[in-house]
């Protein structure tokens, strides 16, 4: 492109045509969040600011024993969830990316789950797992087995229930992935010789390697701020209270605006954390992608 | 010609949003401005199935609009959950708005709202209010000796029992429990189901165990903690070995209301705790097992003397920030002394008044008659100030104990702190 006669270069024009975007975002998105790590510097008694505390609410929350047991949860979760939704996505994005009849009709069946609202998906699989009306024992003979009034199975059940909302979700994601990878690839590779499992582990899998960074950026970072699964499902019983489920409390349920800001900046400064490892692997990938081609 | 047209929407949707925001903002300034002249709409602010057009406080809303045309009542609907109702009239009064002129007030916040200086005290009418009223009832409108509401509905846990397997209901929790094993194994059935999930129903639950055994929380005026160590291990044991030894019914440690009337109804179990509303569900319901073979009894305690029940309910205070105090406080008054009003709770829906002559009338009605024996003895959980904190935390030192994951001598003890830290 030409210079215009403004005097202003093709890269400033660009700064003040997304000046407004960046402008509204840093409103809805940070200020919120500076506006929290304000709160949580000060001293609440219930709804009342009484005085200026420093960094006392995070000694407390650091020091509180339900604070670790929750990201124990948390982290627990997210490790568990996630890997179990990577593999099964994959299996449905590979199952999907075939060409058979009723394609079509399978891809609709296996998206179904993630179109369901989440809170009503949780309160679907409370009946199923809770005794009464107790579906899931009654269709494996189980009798009275209380999934989720006992520790260990009260988590399985919560992560079983996010693997079945959120699998289809990866499988999406691995699905857009799969079909940017020229057939040619694989077929020289099946002329080579390789066998099924070399095709998919040699050629399939690093070509992926972006679209699979993406997937599980999405999903550790919901993951790791889940909340109505467990609220409505356990309720934070059994050693399941999330460290969302625990912001909540704090700031609804029985306010105190400065402990549960505090609460909050620390789950927000666990997930930013994570977060920015995955941008950084996905930055690297993108970059070799890119070097490649040119 | 596109331009128009988009200006034309843009403007549409503009006036739709102003005309949607407006009448709310002028209902709330009208009632102020007729309040100079003695007049005007007063505001109602209460939740629940009842409060929907059709229920029941819409009809003593009505009653009183027509009795007073000056100072109409209007409802102002809040939500279904306790707890969001509390959030909805907390945001208002945290800012002074004069929007509500009544609160319907769940028993449990009067500690709260009265310290915050949210409401209107009642001292002045406390002899006409406290005649009338169940001292239960009454005493959840106090804080600090004060009265700050006026009862308007109660609310008591009953045990509901299957005819066709108990001949007579048990007076005791030790011969519940005897019951529950023999009745329930030979009809291969479960025993006692109630509310054990880890949630507020819990605590009620184990409270009324613990005040069953002869403990209390608070003395009345809530300075002093008499919270008794022994009597709440006996509790929480019970409680434990009922759901070690199969007396509580699968199931019970996540159970809410709505889940252990599904088991009940469904004949899954012998005993029931819930409250009055279940009663006219399962006699509607007439594919339930139950249907035709139930009845309710005052709940059991240790010893097997008399009975003692978790109060629930609401009360109508007025709001410190009301343009119109004075009509307001006439209604809260009217609502809690007047007969009719109070008979209509009980006759057209199964809302307990706080009235005790309406049970003396309704002696034939079966939840009335049975809540007419329970509701002198029944107790409120303490209208503390922090309720909300103290309830979260026995949850958290009683429901692991309960289910055998802590210690009992611990957790009883975690309580102890927990009260004490309240009001020290």
């Amino acid at each position: 492109m030409t210079q215009r006669g403004s005097g202003l270069s093709e890269r400033a024009l660009a700064r003040v045509f997304v000046a407004p975007s960046l402008l509204l975002m840093a409103l809805v998105a940070l200020f919120p969040v500076l506006y929290a790590v304000g709160l949580s510097l000060f001293e609440y008694s219930r709804r009342r600011r009484e005085s200026f505390a420093g960094l006392s609410n995070y000694t407390e929350a650091l020091g509180d024993d339900r604070f670790w047991s929750a990201l124990w949860f948390t982290l627990v979760f997210t490790v568990t969830s996630v890997a179990a939704e990577f593999v099964i996505g994959l299996g449905f994005a590979l199952l999907m990316n075939q060409a058979f009849r009723g394609r079509g009709l399978t891809r609709a069946a296996i998206l179904i789950p993630w179109v369901i609202p989440t809170v009503i998906a949780a309160q679907m699989w409370f009946f199923m797992f809770n005794v009464t009306p107790g579906f899931i024992n009654s269709v494996f003979g189980l009798g009275d087995f209380s999934w989720l009034g006992q520790p260990g199975w009260a988590t399985f059940a919560i992560v079983f229930a996010d693997v079945w909302k959120t699998a289809p979700f990866v499988a999406l994601l691995l699905l857009a992935g799969l079909q940017t990878i020229p057939s040619e690839l694989t077929e020289s590779a099946l002329v080579d010789g390789a066998g099924r499992w070399q095709r998919l582990w040699y050629v399939t899998l690093p070509l992926l390697r972006p679209a699979i960074l993406v997937a599980l950026l999405f999903r550790t970072v919901d993951a790791l701020r889940v909340y109505d699964l467990v609220a409505v499902m356990t309720g934070g019983a059994f050693d399941t209270e999330s460290l969302s489920v625990l912001v909540q409390q704090y700031v609804v349920r029985t306010p105190d605006p400065g402990y549960g800001s505090a609460l909050s900046t620390l789950t927000f400064i666990l997930i930013l954390g994570i977060g920015l490892v995955f941008v950084r692997l996905l930055g690297r990938d993108l970059a070799i992608g890119r070097g490649e081609t040119r | 010609m596109r331009m128009p047209t988009r200006l034309l929407v843009a403007g549409g949707t503009f006036a739709l949003i102003m005309a949607a925001c407006t009448p709310s903002g002028d209902d709330g300034d009208g009632g102020g401005d007729g309040a100079s002249g003695g007049g005007g709409e007063l505001v109602w602010a209460i939740g629940g199935a009842e409060a929907q057009p059709g229920g029941v406080h819409q009809q003593v809303a009505e009653l009183w609009s027509e009795q007073n045309p000056d100072n109409p009542i209007r409802i102002e609907l809040l939500p279904e959950a306790a707890d969001q109702q509390r959030e909805q009239q907390a945001l208002e009064l945290q800012s002074e708005g004069s929007t509500f002129d009544v609160l319907g007030m769940d028993v449990i916040w009067t500690g709260e709202y009265a310290e915050n200086g949210w409401l209107e005290s009642l001292e002045d009418v406390r002899g006409e209010i406290e005649e009338v009223s169940i001292p239960g009832a009454f005493e959840s409108a106090t804080w600090g000796g004060e009265l700050w509401a006026a009862p308007y509905n109660t609310n008591a846990g009953l045990l509901y029992y299957r005819t066709d397997l108990v001949d007579t209901p048990p007076t005791t929790w030790d011969q519940l429990c005897q019951t529950a094993a023999s009745a329930g194994a030979s009809a291969g059935v479960g025993g006692l189901i109630g509310q054990g999930a880890q949630y507020e129903g819990f605590v009620v639950n184990w409270l009324e165990y613990y005040w069953s055994a002869g403990g209390e929380l608070f003395n009345d005026d809530q300075s002093e903690v008499l919270f008794d160590t022994e009597i709440a291990a006996r509790a929480t044991q019970f409680m434990a070995d009922a759901i070690a030894d199969g007396c509580y019914a699968p199931g019970y440690n996540t159970a809410q209301e709505e889940e252990a009337r599904n088991e009940f109804q469904q004949g899954g179990t012998v005993f029931m705790r819930n409250w009055p509303y279940v009663y006219s569900l399962i006699e509607e319901d007439t594919a339930s097992p139950a249907n035709g073979n139930f009845a309710i009894a005052p709940l059991p305690t240790f010893e097997g003397e008399g009975t003692i029940s978790a109060l629930g309910g609401f009360n109508n205070a007025v709001s410190a920030f009301s343009d119109n105090a004075d009509a307001a406080r006439d209604f809260v008054v009217w609502a809690a002394t007047n007969e009719e009003v109070q008979t209509m709770l009980a006759t057209e829906s199964s809302v307990p008044p706080t009235m005790a002559s309406v049970y003396d009338d309704l002696a034939d009605d079966p939840v009335m008659s049975v809540l007419g024996q329970i509701l002198p003895d029944a107790k409120p959980r303490p209208p503390a100030p922090s309720w909300n904190e103290i309830s979260v935390e026995l949850q958290r030192a009683l429901f692991p104990a309960v289910n055998g994951q802590a210690d009992v001598e611990e957790a009883v003890e975690q309580v102890r702190t927990v009260l004490e830290d309240a009001i020290g």
